[in-house]
């Protein structure tokens, strides 16, 4: 489904990711982790090609998204579904404007809008909410607008930036409760976060980063806590190697 | 297209001033532009009405038989240089002094026909010819003598009623076409502007569309379609003023130009022209919307 092969991205003099390779199959849920600036976002932003790699390659779906052409970048991101950590609702629409806006960016025939934006509000929880504008809703319910806009025109990967960045534990909880619900439904979801709770109450595939680069992978099997691999991206440097456990083997260990 | 729709009259209703500062520009555009065209329309007909008055009246001389007017109308009327040409007896020439006289009975009753020449009447198909036709039909021996029409306004020949009337049509058309052009920049220079401003204001509103996968043309949409409800709206504004006001005017300009048909006879055919009018209005509000809105995300792009 997705595909990184040595993808490097610099902002000028800053690195934000050194040669990250890295393959996401259908069906998937995978964590990005690492502390701020460590490139989650960077990823994210490189499969909705919103920016493009200094170097390397990022294949979606069969397609080598950085040489796709300007023209059909909107088709690619109609086929994503993204959550932002900053919502990026519309403000002054409703709640089923709001997810009414992707089924018209898609040309889904207006006929279906009802009943496909009811059933995906009933899915996050705002079907008696439809009506009400951003800032009459909670941040949780916010966030769950953003969720059902993701969701409504069934894309083929969901991705979240922090999702449970700005809720309260309980509220980040039910969120990610909907996250695992849509996975088992079938669809591939990567998300980034810094939520080392989250991340341990899933126990899925986490992929970590660590100032650009990779320090490793671990893939979970099923909730029987099952290691499936281990991998360790990157040596530590000769002075912190005796001082510094490899931190993929600790996650593991959690795991 | 219903929610573009309803995003350009989200647009136009939370910004009220920018709405009514486009929508006043572009109906005072429309209207000068409805009142110019109608004064183009009427100054044009005004013109062929005095280019295609009989101008030349041949006085002939009253031993002439019917034979020799004959021929002699039968040449004019040969001539590629000459048209209308109309014979006028003894008899129409009383009649036509007597309608001319009808306010003073008195005057009629002391005339008879046999005072009145016969005449051939005619005009040329432009003015330049007048001099040379006069010329050669002053040369046919049953003519007694020819002239133009009475003169008009205290010009002596209608020649120069004629000329007039056409430096004034050429200055209505290229004053009247300056000013409305000026308005038209003016127009496009507003819609521009606020279609800009529309641009910056919604400038998260437009990332987030990119974000979620929508083309340049969805985003695209309701600006352009705001800037066409502008136009529309001011066109069809301006037009129905001008309108009212010349169906307001009409009577009293019928009354004073009397036989000239400066505006169409028949009601139908009137709000026929306006219909014209108002088609072409919107065709032009039409292209001032999309190139004006075009330009602003154009540059809006090209800023980004």
């Amino acid at each position: 489904m997705v595909k990184l092969t040595h993808v490097s991205k610099s902002f000028g003099e800053i690195k934000a990711l050194v040669d990250v390779s890295f393959e996401i199959k259908k069906g998937e849920f995978v964590f990005i982790t690492g502390p701020s600036g460590a490139g989650k976002t960077t990823i994210l932003k490189l499969i909705l090609r919103e920016i493009l790699p200094t170097s390397g390659q990022v294949v979606f779906d069969g397609e080598d998204i950085v040489n796709l052409p300007q023209e059909k970048v909107p088709y690619l991101r109609q086929k994503i579904g993204v959550v932002f950590q900053d919502y990026k609702v519309l403000p002054e629409r409703t709640v089923r404007e709001n997810v009414e806006v992707p089924l018209a960016v898609t040309g889904v025939n207006p006929d279906e809008w009802a009943a496909r934006v009811n059933q995906v509000l009933k899915l996050v929880g705002l079907d008696k909410r439809s009506e009400l504008f951003p800032a009459q809703l909670s941040g949780g319910e916010i966030q769950r607008v953003s969720l059902a806009r993701a969701l409504v025109v069934n894309p083929k990967l969901v991705m979240a930036d922090e999702p449970t960045g700005n809720l309260d534990w309980e509220t980040g909880d039910a969120i990610m409760e909907l996250f695992e619900k849509i996975n088992k439904e079938g669809k591939t979801v990567i998300m980034a976060t810094h939520n080392k709770h989250v991340v341990e109450r899933l126990k899925k595939r986490v992929i970590e980063l660590k100032d650009g680069k990779m320090v490793g992978q671990t893939r979970v099997k099923s909730e029987g806590e099952e290691k499936v691999e281990e991998k360790k991206e990157e040596e530590p440097r000769q002075e912190e190697k005796s001082q510094e456990k490899p931190k993929m083997k600790v996650k593991v260990e959690e795991v | 297209m219903k929610i573009h729709l309803k995003t350009a009259l989200d647009y136009i209703k939370r910004s009220p001033f920018q709405a009514l500062a486009a929508l006043f520009v572009l109906t005072l555009t429309f209207f000068v532009g409805t009142i110019l065209a109608v004064l183009v329309y009427s100054s044009a007909n005004l013109l062929n009405y005095f280019e295609t008055r009989p101008q030349i009246i041949t006085f002939l001389k009253d031993e002439i038989t019917p034979e020799n007017v004959s021929a002699l109308q039968n040449k004019l009327s040969a001539d590629v240089r000459v048209k209308d040409v109309r014979y006028v007896s003894k008899e129409e020439a009383l009649e036509i002094y007597k309608q001319a006289t009808s306010d003073n009975p008195l005057l009629s009753e002391l005339v008879s026909p046999t005072i009145f020449p016969a005449s051939l009447e005619f005009s040329v198909t432009d003015l330049s010819f007048a001099q040379e036709v006069i010329n050669e039909i002053k040369e046919e021996g049953i003519v007694d003598s020819v002239g133009f029409t009475a003169s008009l306004g205290g010009e002596k020949t209608l020649e120069d009623v004629v000329g007039r009337l056409r430096t004034l049509t050429l200055y209505l058309r290229i004053g009247g076409g300056v000013f409305v052009g000026v308005l038209a920049g003016t127009s496009l220079l507003v819609i521009l502007v606020i279609t800009g401003m529309r641009i910056t204001t919604r400038r998260g509103e437009i990332e987030i569309l990119n974000l979620i996968g929508a083309t340049p043309a969805f985003i695209r949409s309701p600006i352009i379609l705001e800037a066409l409800i502008y136009s529309s709206v001011g066109a069809f504004v301006g037009w129905l003023l001008a309108f009212l006001i010349w169906l307001y005017a009409t009577p009293a300009l019928i009354g004073y130009f009397g036989d000239i048909p400066i505006l169409p006879k028949g009601t139908l055919n009137l709000f026929g022209l306006f219909a014209i009018i108002l088609v072409g209005e919107l065709i032009i509000g039409l292209g001032l919307a999309l190139s004006g809105s075009y330009l602003a995300v154009s540059r809006a792009r090209r800023n980004r």
